[in-house]
């Protein structure tokens, strides 16, 4: 029974010293209990979803309010509110969430916060989710914020706790960034303590948190005297550690991810009494004193980091001020020794640590790599990204498609960001031309639906699903009613936030701990702002094409098609496939037919393939969702559909 | 770089405007599809050379070698093409005559050969969503009867040949078709034996006579405005001198001059050589000065035994035509002739390259000099 005991101990198992294996998003959000957080919000977006996902598991038990906000900006002000009302808060995103969240975090900067105010940030180092992989890490430096980056899974817990002390402690929101390795990876982690003491929230109107305008340079001036001083501490944080030889020939410097890679690669180089590694976990601003005494014993200087030359920068720029009458040889980013771009591995420090030390040593040899190759050649089959079996969305772009040419005016669909952003490639048929940022795809629409006046007579279509349509997109809408733009929107409402795995938005009647919540109508919202709203089934593929070829072909103005079908994967998941498909094999002629595959070959739906024997198409029932959408693609109707129960 | 069937049917004669819309590529598979009188790619195919490009009247015809596969003959520069026997003709039915064009052979003739065992179905054009002309397939002879009449608008006739041949139609079908659309049968029955499956099921091929066509979206634009489309009952463009496209409604005819219409011809007839469609069993068309007659060229053995038939059980008046018009016919499909190629060299820019037509260019410039 002990042992059955270990393997359900969660994040909330009450069980000080105990080690279990974490998630590095789970390992903070524990470390975020520990710490008698009171609220966590969250906008989903890959590194970063779980930490929302699983607090809300344990909500009730701890007395929490968790919620899935509408957008990132959302989320960080509902914590916001926490924060200045005496209750710890957590706010969780991606990269480009932060971006978002943005404007009231720099707001945020400036009036400072009463309680611990976490964000912890996932950069999805290598963009392998993501359609930038850019450096939160500037943003820490820009706004003056105290930075931490945890290293191991341990370390992503016990420094979640701390950053609510250090948030506190110098009143500012404190930003807690890790790369998907760290964040996704698992590891053990030793719980601590779990408070007794339950927060109370008031808001204290003896103190303001609007900035005076006539005193914005003084805030900025002591936003900096905080720095120095976080700098001090940070200079005693046993987040930074060294291990390495007194002088060494060549010192690492590196936070995240890199140091298990440098550690790794000083060992596989046998290197521990020629290399020196310093690991930074608090990373802005840096520990100066600290990094001063490492910088004194060195001449060789590599820093390892993803993704940008965040600290390298940061370390150069501190040995400089240092005037300490000497040089430094600084290896990183700038020399190349080290990727300025994409996730880092082992194999990269390897090579940097023996190129530096003149080693001969290569992690991998180029006949291994093509061995390696050639082996996953044969072994594995060519996929492109694409939509899964049954997605509904495959049947909208289908639509789209044959809807556009059939118009033959060149229109132009605007693309936005969820699983539909793969619509620009061969699943989608290549219909999005355009895909920058949540909603953006109203705002690009709206503003081609403008042109005509310079002699623009595309039509213009953009898409976004339910949880962007709530997230950015409506400003951008009402902008068009208002400003007479020209297009079509096309709601992609597969009801719930599939891309980043089925979370609640305000389109849908359950909140993010599972209660029933009132249900936002985007069909409503849109009739309220007269703009007319027709719904499709995408799976009706015939009528959804002519519907978009009427509403194309008909009058101006912005317009709303809500192609309203559920995720596939949530319908099989709940209650299976709604219809058995067969191809029937007298009436498909495979080869023979003329049709040049299509299903397979054009449609492309994962759950048809081609039978290299019989060369005739055939339904892989491991992968078939059951839409019954190839049923109205194949030319000859050989595809059969039945009802299930 | 070898150009797929598809592309190639897209730049070299949809984008070259040569397109006249007769649906041969279309019916047959998944990617040509016929759209408000355009021919729409809808997907990327990537045979090169498949049955699309073998028929298409307007990429490559073989004049030889078509005229050898149907009639057994080399193609004569002459300008009515493979003649047996020519008359006057019109329906010994009276309601035919009213519903059909001038003396209603075609749909006389059409459903005499579905009674008489020549065919077992026919298809025909009609009138289908917003008075765009479509093919369709007619079984009996009262659904040949509704679809009686011509509209001069172009219309993708024989895809509903190629879809109603590969949806398991049984037995023969006889088609009725402008000059393109019989070419593109023509391309068929040449096309090599792998690719007959479905031209094996034309029992019968009725040629009209045709200048022009029109194209069918800016056309019915046009029309609507000049009355509404669902009062017309017939529309009508009389042999020379003429001059006009007439409209009749219940009460009453519109005539139109045609040079309002000439703009809306397909810019695809201009590259057209054949008037009297050359390839069909039998061709009719106007006959000249004499109202209510047609005028019927048989040029096939199958076209003779059909109108020996007709004849023999009445269902036709058969009777000689004057030589002035016969004269006057060779004349205009001379005309037709020489125009069109000389707009093909026009475009070529090169009296070697006549496009789709693959002829000897010597003949060919002979032809034109004499």
């Amino acid at each position: 029974m002990a042992k059955g005991e270990e393997k359900t101990l969660g994040i909330d198992a009450d069980k000080p010293g105990k080690a279990i294996l974490l998630m590095g998003v789970e390992a903070i959000a524990r470390g975020a209990l520990e710490a008698g957080v009171g609220v966590a919000t969250a906008y989903p977006g890959t590194p970063s979803s779980e930490l929302i996902d699983r607090l809300s598991k344990v909500a009730k038990k701890f007395n929490m309010y968790v919620e899935w906000s509408i957008n990132e900006k959302v989320a960080l002000e509902i914590a916001g509110a926490a924060s200045i009302s005496g209750v710890r808060a957590i706010t969780a995103m991606k990269q480009n969430g932060l971006s978002v969240a943005l404007d009231f975090l720099s707001g945020l900067a400036y009036t400072g916060i009463n309680k611990g105010l976490v964000l912890m940030v996932g950069d999805d180092a290598g963009a392998l989710s993501s359609s930038n992989e850019q450096d939160s890490r500037h943003i820490a430096r820009m706004l003056d914020l105290p930075l931490l980056e945890p290293a191991t899974y341990q370390e992503a817990k016990d420094m979640a706790k701390w950053a609510f002390e250090l948030s506190e402690k110098f009143s500012t929101v404190c930003i807690l960034r890790g790369t998907t390795r760290i964040l996704h990876g698992r590891g053990n982690v030793t719980l601590g303590e779990l408070p007794e003491a339950k927060p109370e929230a008031v808001f204290d109107t003896s103190r303001s948190y609007a900035p005076d305008i006539t005193f914005v340079t003084k805030i900025h001036a002591n936003l900096h005297k905080s720095l120095t001083k976080i700098s001090r501490v940070y200079d005693a944080s046993p987040f930074n550690e060294y291990a390495g030889p007194e002088n060494p020939e060549l010192l690492v410097i590196t936070s995240g991810t890199g140091w298990l890679y440098s550690s790794e690669a000083v060992k596989v180089l046998s290197a521990q009494k020629r290399v020196g590694i310093l690991k930074l976990g608090t990373t802005w601003p840096l520990p100066n004193k600290l990094v001063a005494g490492y910088l004194m014993g060195a001449e060789k200087v590599l820093v390892v980091e993803e993704v940008d030359a965040f600290l390298e920068n940061n370390i150069k720029e501190r040995a400089a001020d240092l005037r300490a009458g000497r040089t430094w040889t600084f290896f990183g980013k700038a020399t190349g020794h080290i990727a300025s771009f994409g996730e880092i591995n082992p194999d990269k420090v390897i090579n940097a640590i023996s190129r530096i030390l003149g080693r001969k040593y290569r992690a991998r040899t180029s006949a291994y790599e093509k061995m390696r190759n050639d082996i996953a050649g044969s072994l594995l089959i060519p996929r492109e990204l694409q939509f899964c079996a049954g997605c509904p969305h495959r049947a909208t772009f289908w639509s789209i498609k044959d809807a556009l040419r059939l118009d033959g005016r060149g229109g132009v669909v605007a693309g936005d960001i969820g699983c539909y952003s793969m619509a620009q490639g061969a699943t989608g048929y290549s219909q999005t031309k355009t895909c920058h940022a949540m909603g953006s795809g109203v705002g690009v629409a709206s503003g081609l639906g403008k042109l005509k006046q310079f002699g623009f007579r595309q039509p213009v279509l953009t898409v976004c699903g339910d949880s962007t349509f709530f997230h950015a997109s409506i400003p951008a809408l009402i902008n068009s009613v208002h400003n007479e733009s020209d297009f079509i929107l096309l709601l992609l409402d597969n009801s719930g936030t599939a891309m980043t795995g089925f979370q609640p938005h305000p389109g849908i009647d359950r909140n993010a701990i599972g209660d029933s919540a009132p249900r936002v109508d985007a069909e409503k919202l849109c009739k309220a702002l007269d703009i007319p709203v027709t719904i499709v089934d995408p799976y009706d593929v015939k009528q959804t094409r002519d519907e978009f070829l009427n509403i194309l072909q008909g009058g101006n103005g912005p317009k709303v098609v809500i192609c309203k079908r559920e995720c596939a994967l949530i319908r099989a998941t709940r209650e299976g496939a709604l219809f058995k498909v067969k191809v029937n094999p007298d009436k498909c002629l495979g080869e023979k037919c003329g049709c040049n595959r299509y299903c397979t070959r054009v449609f492309g739906c994962p759950g048809i393939r081609w039978d290299r024997d019989t060369k005739k198409a055939e339904i892989d029932e491991a992968v078939c969702n059951g839409c019954g959408v190839c049923v109205h693609v194949c030319p000859r109707s050989a595809i059969d559909r039945e009802a299930r129960p | 770089m070898e150009l797929t069937a598809c592309k190639e049917l897209e730049t070299k004669v949809i984008q070259e405007n040569l397109c006249t819309f007769c649906g041969a590529c279309t019916g047959m598979c998944p990617y040509f599809v016929a759209y408000k009188g355009r021919i729409v790619v809808r997907d990327t195919c990537t045979i090169s050379q498949g049955r699309c490009h073998n028929f298409c009247p307007r990429l490559s015809v073989d004049f030889n070698g078509v005229h050898k596969a149907i009639f057994g003959t080399s193609y004569r520069w002459d300008g009515m093409g493979n003649v047996l026997e020519v008359y006057i003709a019109r329906s010994s039915d009276k309601a035919i005559r009213s519903k059909g064009q001038y003396g209603g052979v075609v749909t006389a003739l059409m459903s005499f050969a579905m009674k008489e065992g020549f065919i077992d179905s026919a298809v025909l054009t009609c009138s289908g969503n917003d008075r765009l002309p479509e093919g369709a397939l007619a079984t009996t002879k009262k659904e040949i009867l509704l679809r009686a009449g011509s509209s001069y608008i172009a219309a993708p006739t024989i895809g509903a040949f190629n879809s109603a041949a590969q949806s398991g139609n049984k037995g023969k079908m006889g088609v009725v078709g402008t000059p393109c659309q019989v070419l593109a049968l023509a391309n068929m029955r040449a096309a090599p034996s792998d690719m007959q499956d479905n031209v094996k099921k034309l029992g019968l091929t009725i040629g009209l006579f045709c200048t022009w066509a029109l194209s069918s979206e800016e056309f019915i634009r046009f029309l609507e405005k000049k009355v509404p489309l669902s009062d017309i009952k017939k529309v009508d463009i009389p042999p020379p001198p003429a001059n006009v496209f007439e409209i009749y409604t219940a009460s009453g005819r519109i005539s139109v001059p045609l040079d309002e219409i000439r703009r809306f011809i397909r810019p695809a007839c201009t590259y057209c050589t054949d008037m009297t469609a050359e390839f069909a069993d039998i061709s009719v068309g106007a006959a000249e000065g004499i109202e209510g007659w047609n005028t019927i060229l048989v040029r096939s053995e199958k076209g003779a035994e059909l109108l020996r038939k007709a004849k023999r059980k009445k269902v036709l008046e058969i009777d000689t035509m004057p030589a002035q018009n016969l004269e006057h016919l060779k004349e205009a499909s001379l005309l037709k002739k020489k125009r069109g190629l000389k707009n093909i060299i026009q475009k070529t820019g090169n009296a070697d390259d006549l496009l789709y037509l693959k002829a000897d260019t010597k003949t060919v410039k002979e032809f034109l000099n004499g």
